[in-house]
């Protein structure tokens, strides 16, 4: 008998061993850190694209990691260069999906690359916050594509109403031949239609030239009194400097895009301080009130400014960094509020947690959002950007505010366009 | 509309002698060394930014203009006494030369954009108040770039037809082996090649960024295939031809703009080498097989 005791208890031990052993795997599994990818364009032209989004993600993953992560899994970020470029985003997309463990998200996907691999992660079933303009997606077909940024077309809208504000009657539309440039002129064009502003020259440049002086001269003799303009810095300072050469510089609304710190560079440079204040607008989301959330997001910034490559101040300010920022945020909670870090799952609770609804708990911050979630409430997530109320199309933008900037960039608010006034002009044939 | 017509044709004109002084450079390098040299535009790229840098230390920017054509011979000469000269010495072919100054070219490309952190910056120097004639508006500044590359022009054809240098130039040009037999120092000849067709294309960057009013890293870069095409087009070693061709391509791409369909400019431009290139199929290498290099 004694050594069958001994068996059994050797068994007994073996299997305690084991289940200790489980259980220590499944905890040291549960407690893995999550990857979220930055899949945006880090080199080339429109490497600021990539900027925009660390300026915005690094804070937000350094202030749910300050709270003790998801779900007890710390984030960390994956940087996976589109270059701008369908071409070498579709591989590096392929790369990351096949090489990377616990991929949870991806914020970004810019304009370019988009129509590619918007549907190869949405395939993968790997949500994105993106803020890509293509007003393909103002219908997108793509459960796991989430959008807090308004669309193209609605900035094209918000422009066309700004100028019929101000009394402007005779608009030139000057935009980049590119595609991300070309993402607000359908819409612009339209609303001009719509409001019965005569569009009296429709230019479009192609980056890259040694000049633009028959555009400009073009535009010169259509005698417009405002000009609405997109297009990547090199295009726009060339033309810009051109322009004020050949004195032609009426006032200048330039759409969401143009409030990078590229573009704001070049044409400051290329019209001088004192022009660029005295002509250039533009027309952006308009900011949210100051809140506990745009604080929250002013201190992740400071607490990760090594990470974020560009000043304090500058991210703080900079309008898509917000978007990145409540985009990680909301994501973040949506986790914690489907007690899941599988994509499959938790994607769905993104409008729960930031929808308003009767009821709920408005939070401002990750770690108010955890506490309250662990309480058994409802939450509202009320971002740094302000509301977020996502439609049926996964799509959440709000009013929209006419600027104009300082030399040192700072925003000057000149008037807002309300989304109501926005959705109120019925546009046709912009896809 | 005539109005209009009148104003591209005007810009083409400007943006022609841009062209012109860069493809003066390229044609005279490419027909005494037959190399079809593909960093010409990252040295135009190093010009523009040494002038960019003389504006930012606030120094005149004439200043800016000549040390920017310095920087391109010295550049230039580094390229193709340091780096080619040992590859012709061993024998390598002319494809494999273009693919070397390819692979110079990027090296130079992506040296700038780290130092210059991929940002662009902005060149506004010079400019003035515009100038009206009819329905032309023009900077005083461009008339400048227009003069300048007459100037130009009419300096490198004169260095070519009356000088000793220019003589021995051309006829290393022609027959490097029977040149050197005559007694001709066919090496300095093609030192001093490297050295005005380096200082052309430093001096095209700096003229290039005066009217872009702008550099960053690719500035030369997207200005060479305009180039090589106006070289090509004028035929090589051709300098009238280089400033014929330059004329066609900068008129025909204004005029092209001018009638609202800037997209098509560039397009329309090299239309026209496609099109003499099926008339002409030997332009590139001179319609003879057997040239070498000479470095």
């Amino acid at each position: 008998m004694q050594p069958r005791k001994l068996t059994l208890g050797a068994a007994l031990a073996a299997l305690s061993g084991l289940l200790l052993a489980a259980c220590g795997s499944t905890a040291a599994t549960s407690k893995a850190t999550l990857t979220v990818g930055g899949v945006i364009a880090i080199t080339g032209s429109s490497s600021f694209e990539g900027g925009n989004l660390f300026e915005g993600v690094y804070p937000a993953i350094y202030e749910i990691n300050q709270a003790g992560g998801v779900l007890g899994h710390k984030l960390t970020l994956k940087q996976v260069d589109t270059r701008g470029d369908p071409a070498d985003a579709l591989p590096a997309v392929q790369q990351m999906l096949a090489t990377t463990s616990n991929l949870v998200m991806v914020a970004g996907v810019d304009t370019s690359s988009a129509p590619t691999i918007v549907p190869v992660l949405n395939s993968a079933h790997i949500p994105m916050t993106t803020v890509a303009g293509e007003s393909v997606y103002d219908q997108s077909p793509y459960p796991y594509f989430w959008r807090l940024f308004p669309p193209d077309s609605a900035n094209g809208t918000a422009m066309a109403l700004w100028a019929k504000k101000k009394g402007y009657t005779r608009v030139a539309a000057v935009f980049g031949s590119d595609p991300g440039s070309q993402g607000d002129l359908p819409g612009n064009v339209q609303s001009l239609k719509a409001l019965h502003i005569p569009l009296v020259a429709n230019i479009t440049l192609t980056p890259g030239q040694s000049s633009y002086q028959s555009q400009v001269n073009q535009l010169i003799a259509a005698h417009p009194d405002v000009i609405m303009t997109e297009a990547d810095s090199g295009t726009a300072g060339t033309f810009f400097g051109e322009l004020k050469s050949l004195g032609g510089l009426v006032p200048i609304i330039g759409t969401q895009a143009m409030d990078t710190p590229p573009e704001i560079s070049a044409i400051q440079s290329a019209l001088g301080p004192t022009d660029f204040q005295k002509y250039m607008s533009m027309v952006i989301s308009a900011p949210s009130q100051v809140t506990p959330a745009v604080t929250a997001f002013n201190n992740a910034v400071k607490g990760d400014a090594s990470q974020i490559g560009v000043s304090v101040s500058q991210a703080q300010q900079n309008p898509f960094a917000v978007v990145y920022y409540d985009g990680m945020i909301a994501m973040a909670l949506a986790m914690v509020a489907a007690k899941s870090t599988d994509p499959k799952v938790f994607n769905s609770y993104m409008s729960k947690v930031c929808n308003p609804g009767p009821g709920k708990t408005v939070v401002y911050t990750f770690a108010q959002g955890v506490k309250a979630l662990n309480q058994g409430k409802q939450i509202q997530y009320f971002g740094a950007s302000g509301l977020i109320d996502f439609n049926k199309y996964h799509n959440s933008y709000g009013n929209q505010e006419a600027v104009s900037l300082t030399s040192s960039g700072a925003a000057v608010p000149l008037g807002t366009i309300s989304v109501q006034a926005i959705e109120a002009v019925k546009v046709t044939g912009v896809a | 509309m005539s109005g209009q017509l009148i104003a591209s044709i005007a810009d083409g004109v400007v943006l022609a002698a841009i062209l012109a002084v860069a493809a003066m450079g390229f044609t005279l390098q490419f027909s005494l060394t037959n190399v079809l040299n593909l960093s010409f535009g990252s040295v135009m790229t190093v010009g523009a930014f040494v002038a960019y840098l003389i504006a930012v230390v606030h120094l005149t920017p004439w200043l800016g203009i000549a040390l920017g054509g310095v920087a391109g011979a010295v550049t230039t000469v580094v390229l193709g006494r340091g780096v080619l000269r040992l590859y012709a010495r061993r024998r390598t072919q002319l494809f494999e030369m273009m693919m070397v100054t390819l692979g110079l070219s990027l090296i130079i490309d992506y040296t700038v954009q780290a130092i210059s952190h991929n940002n662009i910056y902005g060149y506004s120097v010079l400019q003035g108040s515009a100038l009206s004639m009819g329905p032309i508006r023009v900077t005083p500044v461009q008339v400048g770039i227009v003069i300048l590359a007459l100037v130009v022009l009419l300096a490198t054809w004169g260095s070519l037809k009356f000088t000793r240098m220019g003589k021995a130039l051309r006829a290393t040009a022609v027959e490097p082996g029977l040149a050197r037999a005559c007694g001709i120092p066919t090496g300095r000849v093609v030192l001093v090649t490297w050295v005005a067709s380096g200082f052309l294309c430093g001096l095209a960057g700096v003229v290039f960024v005066i009217s872009t009013q702008s550099v960053d890293y690719t500035t030369g870069e997207g200005f060479l295939p305009l180039v090589i095409a106006a070289a090509i087009l004028g035929g090589v070693g051709n300098l009238w031809g280089a400033v014929g061709a330059s004329l066609v391509m900068g008129i025909v791409t204004e005029v092209v703009a001018g009638l609202g369909q800037g997209g098509y400019s560039t397009v329309a431009g090299f239309a026209i080498l496609v099109v003499v290139l099926l008339l002409r199929p030997g332009a590139v290498f001179g319609g003879s097989e057997d040239r070498q290099l000479v470095l």
